[in-house]
């Protein structure tokens, strides 16, 4: 690793240094880091491990802040207090440490956020909480059994044919767990949906962010999915488009967020 | 083999009806009822199959031992069909295939939905229960969103243009306009329709169908028991069924439905025929691109020649190859999810025996068509209708 490479990483910002990293929000507010509309420390932490993970093995993190260590599981990162690596949160500058020994920061200009918006989001999230399904819902315990291909495309297997998302049987057969997709596709369709068009689960959210937008891609290891698009993708998605993805969060009903892999255009 | 013929059809006006579940089904079975010829008591009725999605939640379990019970069919075998908006396609299947078995002589079949006493914020709820939920629904889609990806991608596919949709919407919305029985009677314009609300890129608001409360109700007869009911039985000359994977993501090609070439080709063998001797075809147009779509996969038109079919106005009502949707489909007739299926044979049984309005009738009509998907495409029934058996 050399020292001190900052860089835009799926949709924040990160600097790498010897001792690990800090990843921030891209979103500031006054100088100030914010979240973006569809980001926390559990993504923020993710994006950050998922950068790290390429220079360095880690395989538990120690935990010190507000993070969901099932969405962290579900990445492939296991939970020790004991753990070499430590995530710290910097609450109030929309920042995440990730380092061996010492926390430590890092100054960064990042893009100024419509504070009026950012209260809406932050607002709508808060209500989203205590919402109630009145109807189609997915439940805890679905969510938990799918975590691990949502959020870190874990497959299937059967000759050659990769499978995601999991199948119970193909024809006679179960299929075996393979390795995870790499996270890299390319659209084939997608839409906008107006605030109207899209699921109660989103109707808080949705005419804040004018829309939301869903792709249809094709992985590169071969299955399709569904994706939603990162609420701060400031490109317009296209037919042909190559995108990659990130964990954010996708909803939250019954007091649990849920997260979710998202497209970004590459 | 029993051969199978309609022998009472009837509806109530799709829309917002102001009567509950019992109200709105005893309406349509009176309507049904008045349409048989003979001597008829709904006591003689075997056995009833009613679909239904219980939208909203209202009476989801028993809901056909409810409902018969208020229409004098008491103490018979019923049940609630469940397969999406093809609910009542499979119900009249079901129906079908009872008769077919020897089981029954005498079957109702028919289909249910209230959808607009729900408050905006439970209906949304409801509005895409059928879809993939854990994998559709937490990417953003509901059936406008699904659509529009297959629209999209058919555009980029095969050069299909969203004016092609237009033509779809302004087509179907002038058939409906003299139907009493539909839910938006109007006249639209092609700048209006092209001009829509945008609700899923690229689908506006005139490339929706509506909600719709509604009910359908369908009498079926053996054939030796028929003339003695109907003097114009109509004639169930083919009966198809398929079924594709749930999610669009799994399916080979998102500019077809594969259930509905497979239900097409069952009901085309088993009546002996193929898509040049339809006369009209009730199809299920969701959305302006589902009618596209089916024109290909019932063989209406060539594969990727959707678009054209529709700019050619070859669906128009006695203008074109075949008439699509002469009711004004569920685009302007309405969409009451269960009820769809069987509201289409009520339509198709009216068009065979020159009883719908005397300018909505489709000339000449001897065989038609209904076709009914459920959701965007995991379940599909195709009918094809005959006034004489082939």
């Amino acid at each position: 690793m050399s020292s001190n490479q900052c860089i835009e990483w799926q949709g924040n910002l990160a600097c790498l240094n010897p001792n690990g990293l800090v990843i921030k929000s891209r979103h500031t507010i006054a100088g100030k880091h914010v979240f973006g509309p569809d980001s926390d420390n559990t993504t923020l932490a993710i994006s950050g491990l998922n950068l790290l993970v390429e220079e360095s093995e880690i395989g538990s993190v120690k935990i010190e802040g507000d993070i969901d260590s099932l969405a962290l599981q579900a990445c492939g990162y296991s939970i020790d207090e004991e753990a070499e690596w430590t995530i710290s949160c910097d609450d109030n500058n929309a920042s995440i440490s990730i380092s061996k020994n010492d926390v430590f920061d890092w100054d960064v200009e990042g893009v100024e956020l419509d504070s009026q918006f950012y209260d809406d989001i932050c607002e709508a999230w808060s209500k989203e909480m205590n919402a109630v399904s009145q109807g189609a819902f997915v439940s805890e315990q679905s969510y938990r059994s799918g975590a691990a291909s949502r959020m870190n495309f874990s497959s299937q297997q059967l000759g050659e044919i990769r499978i995601w998302p999991p199948r119970e049987m193909v024809g006679d057969q179960r299929p075996q767990q393979a390795p995870p997709l790499s996270q890299n596709g390319v659209i084939e369709s997608w839409t906008k949906l107006s605030a109207g068009g899209a699921p109660s689960e989103f109707s808080l959210r949705a005419p804040l962010l004018d829309g939301i937008a869903t792709v249809f891609v094709r992985m590169d290891d071969g299955p399709c999915g569904v994706f939603l698009i990162a609420d701060d993708e400031m490109k317009l998605p296209e037919i042909g488009n190559r995108v990659t993805f990130a964990v954010r969060r996708l909803y939250a009903q019954d007091g649990l967020i849920r997260y979710g892999l998202k497209a970004l255009i590459c | 083999m029993v051969d199978v013929a309609v022998v009472g059809a009837g509806q109530t006006k799709f829309g917002n009806h102001p009567l509950g579940l019992k109200g709105m089904w005893a309406e349509s079975a009176e309507n049904a009822f008045a349409t048989i010829d003979g001597d008829f008591d709904p006591s003689m009725v075997d056995e009833a199959f009613i679909g239904s999605i219980a939208f909203g939640g209202g009476q989801i379990g028993n809901t056909a031992a409810l409902l018969t019970e208020h229409t004098g069919m008491d103490n018979i075998p019923v049940r609630r069909v469940e397969n999406a908006c093809a609910s009542s396609g499979f119900a009249f299947r079901d129906a079908w295939m009872a008769i077919k078995s020897g089981q029954a002589d005498i079957v109702v079949a028919g289909g249910i939905e209230k959808m607009n006493d729900l408050s905006p914020e439970r209906k949304r709820f409801w509005l895409g229960v059928s879809g993939d939920t854990e994998w559709e629904r937490l990417a953003g889609l509901t059936f406008p969103g699904t659509y529009a990806l297959m629209a999209r991608r058919h555009f980029h596919e095969f050069g299909s243009e969203h004016d092609d949709l237009v033509n779809i919407s302004v087509k179907n919305h002038m058939h409906g306009l003299e139907n009493e029985y539909a839910h938006l009677r109007k006249d639209v314009s092609f700048e209006k329709a092209q001009n829509g609300f945008m609700v899923a890129d690229p689908l506006t608001l005139y490339d929706c169908c509506p909600t719709s409360d509604g009910a359908s109700t369908v009498i079926l007869a053996a054939d030796h028991i028929a003339k003695s009911l109907s003097e114009d039985p109509i004639w169930v000359l083919g009966s198809g069924a398929g079924s594709d994977n749930l999610a669009l993501h799994d399916r080979p090609s998102i500019t077809q439905l594969v259930a509905t070439q497979r239900a097409a080709a069952s009901a085309y063998n088993q009546a002996g025929i193929s898509a040049k001797d339809i006369d009209l075809a009730e199809v299920h147009d969701c959305f302006t691109i589902a009618e596209l779509m089916a024109t290909e996969d019932l063989g209406f038109a060539s594969r990727g020649e959707g678009g054209k079919f529709a700019r050619e106005g070859r669906g128009l009502r006695n203008q074109g190859d075949v008439t699509i949707n002469a009711s004004g489909g569920l685009k302007s007739k309405g969409h009451p999810l269960g009820a769809t299926g069987t509201g289409q044979v009520v339509e198709v049984f009216k068009q065979l025996r020159g009883e719908v309005e005397s300018n909505r009738q489709v000339n000449d009509a001897s065989i038609g068509l209904t076709h009914n998907v459920g959701g965007s495409g995991a379940t599909c029934a195709v009918h094809i209708f005959g006034r004489d058996l082939i």
